[in-house]
């Protein structure tokens, strides 16, 4: 089976510096593959290259076997790349419920035209829309909190809510830049478990993480990032278990 | 009378601008200061079409307001592509030199502005009927912003507003939400120029110097910036304010500095103890405030 996203010889450097070099990676369907490296390493670059934050200099990236390199970032969540952001970047005028609700991949209710001529096809979609964010927000145990304002809530449900928003996209590619960061007790085991149901219905997870127990439980396998080039990948396990690898690291 | 229901057409001119203005910059978060220059575009569009073509006025004001969001698509084609902060410097430098051209070209008038609008409606109610006009136009501006704020595009451009690059990244086009916001607030704005127009018969292009900005944007600040009623409220206190001031019996020579004065004063008065606003959330931070609730950090 050919594999959801591909990565071929991509590079990208600002000036001297050098975020990606030659990048090669694939991911599976329902492969959950742990990204991991030192600070600066390139990791959150290789998230915004594939979802199209920043362009490559070099290389090819192919979601399900189409090339989506020359897509703008918008189109390529279109194409079904769904992504959540360390710092989560939600909107924080808006309740929990109007997060979601503006993250499906198809929204016509942003034409003005759909809004004047296709009424019932923008009713169809949100209606369709709040079905999903309710599912979803029951999945991740916040339905009480749809209609509250996001910066009310507390940290850790505002990650879920990063990752919920994320899941309104239903498409093949699932980047989650470290999703764990300053989460723990409940809302940790959520995370885990709604990662893992989304990996088994098909997707492709990759993940940003430095919480090493969290890809240990989770990760199928993983890559090692350094200075913008992937050294090794393999099982979580052999990869921390490599004394040069660790080394790196942890800058010793 | 006659003064009054002047002023009355005066004031819903100015809810027109002001509302449309407030999407520009209220709801849709796009730091322009050209909006008289869109009001000025929709003016000279409907006078001189219908001085040189004799098109009826109604026609004359739609193509006013064509032009003026043409013009403003031209402009936030180039200016947002790259990114929001570009808007504030690449209208400031459209406003300032749109008027230069205007002031320069005969064709327009010149600096002695374009008199010989024709008068369209005549006889004794012709103030009434053009207040009834600019009424209902206001009426429809403020229920049309109302209708592309609520709903899926409001939520959107919300969106757009707190997040553009999480926004980007669901799927959602900030790049042409942005231009169709601008152009729909701009368009407004040059049929305020049209109704405008026709009614004084008279337009110089000293009446859209960039200090229309700032008295626009004080009427969005004070009434409440991002709110329905915030913007109407401002156009009727800051049109009928400074006519009452006038009563003073002040030379002109005095009117002019004081009422750039009282306006300054206004917007930074607004934006230290009421930021939301008249009519706003007084908890809500206003869209201006946005972005600065972390630099406040613990004592």
């Amino acid at each position: 089976m050919s594999p959801i996203l591909e990565v071929k010889n991509l590079s990208k450097a600002f000036g001297g510096i050098v975020v990606a070099e030659n990048i090669n990676l694939d991911i599976s369907s329902g492969e959950i593959l742990g990204l991991i490296g030192p600070n600066g390493a390139g990791k959150t670059s290789l998230f915004n290259l594939i979802s199209g934050v920043i362009r490559p200099d070099a290389g090819e990236i192919y979601l399900e076997g189409r090339p989506i390199t020359r897509q703008p970032l918008y189109r390529r969540a279109r194409s079904g790349v769904a992504r959540t952001w360390q710092n989560m970047m939600l909107f924080t005028s808006m309740t929990v419920l109007e997060n979601m609700l503006v993250a499906p991949r198809t929204y016509p209710g942003e034409s003005i035209a759909n809004l004047v001529l296709r009424r019932s096809a923008v009713r169809a979609a949100e209606e369709a829309a709040y079905e999903r964010a309710m599912g979803i927000l029951q999945r991740v145990d916040l339905t009480a909190a749809a209609h509250a304002k996001v910066t009310d809530l507390p940290f850790g449900h505002q990650k879920l809510i990063g990752l919920a928003r994320a899941l309104m996209n239903d498409g093949s590619l699932l980047l989650l830049d470290e999703p764990m960061a300053g989460v723990e007790g409940a809302a940790y085991e959520t995370m885990q478990r709604v990662v893992r149901e989304e990996a088994a219905i098909g997707r492709a997870v990759c993940v940003v993480e430095h919480n090493v127990s969290f890809i240990k439980d989770l990760c199928t396998s993983a890559v090692f990032m350094s200075f913008g080039r992937i050294l090794e990948r393999g099982s979580v396990d052999n990869l921390l278990g490599s004394q040069m690898l660790t080394d790196l690291y942890f800058g010793v | 009378m006659e003064y009054i229901l002047t002023m009355g057409v005066l004031i819903a001119i100015f809810i027109i601008l002001a509302s449309s203005y407030n999407l520009v910059i209220g709801y849709g978060g796009l730091a322009s200061v050209a909006h008289p220059i869109f009001y000025a575009l929709g003016a000279y569009g409907a006078s001189l079409l219908s001085i040189h073509t004799g098109m009826p006025a109604p026609i004359s004001v739609v193509f006013g307001g064509l032009v003026a969001m043409i013009a403003s698509v031209l402009l936030a084609l180039s200016a947002l592509r790259v990114s929001g902060d570009y808007l504030l410097i690449v209208s400031l430098g459209f406003q300032l030199g749109i008027l230069q051209v205007i002031k320069n070209f005969e064709f327009t008038g010149g600096a002695g502005g374009l008199s010989s609008i024709p008068s369209t409606i005549t006889g004794p109610l012709r103030t009434p009927i053009y207040l009834a006009i600019s009424a209902a136009g206001a009426a429809l501006t403020v229920w049309l912003i109302y209708r592309i704020v609520h709903g899926p595009y409001g939520r959107a451009i919300t969106a757009m507003r707190d997040e553009e690059l999480a926004f980007s990244a669901l799927g959602r086009n900030a790049t042409s939400l942005k231009v169709v916001v601008f152009a729909i607030g701009c368009g407004i704005a040059g049929m305020a120029g049209g109704l405008y127009a026709f009614y004084f018969q008279y337009i110089s292009p000293e009446q859209y110097e960039i200090l229309q900005s700032a008295s626009l944007l004080t009427m969005v600040v004070l009434g409440g910036m991002g709110t329905t009623w915030g913007p109407v409220l401002g156009a009727v206190l800051l049109i009928a304010l400074p006519q009452l001031i006038t009563f003073l019996n002040l030379p002109p020579s005095v009117m002019a500095p004081l009422q750039g004065i009282i306006f300054t004063s206004l917007v930074l008065l607004f934006l230290f103890w009421r930021p939301a606003g008249l009519v706003g959330n007084a908890q809500k931070r206003s869209p201006l405030a946005a972005g600065t609730q972390d630099l406040g950090g613990s004592a």
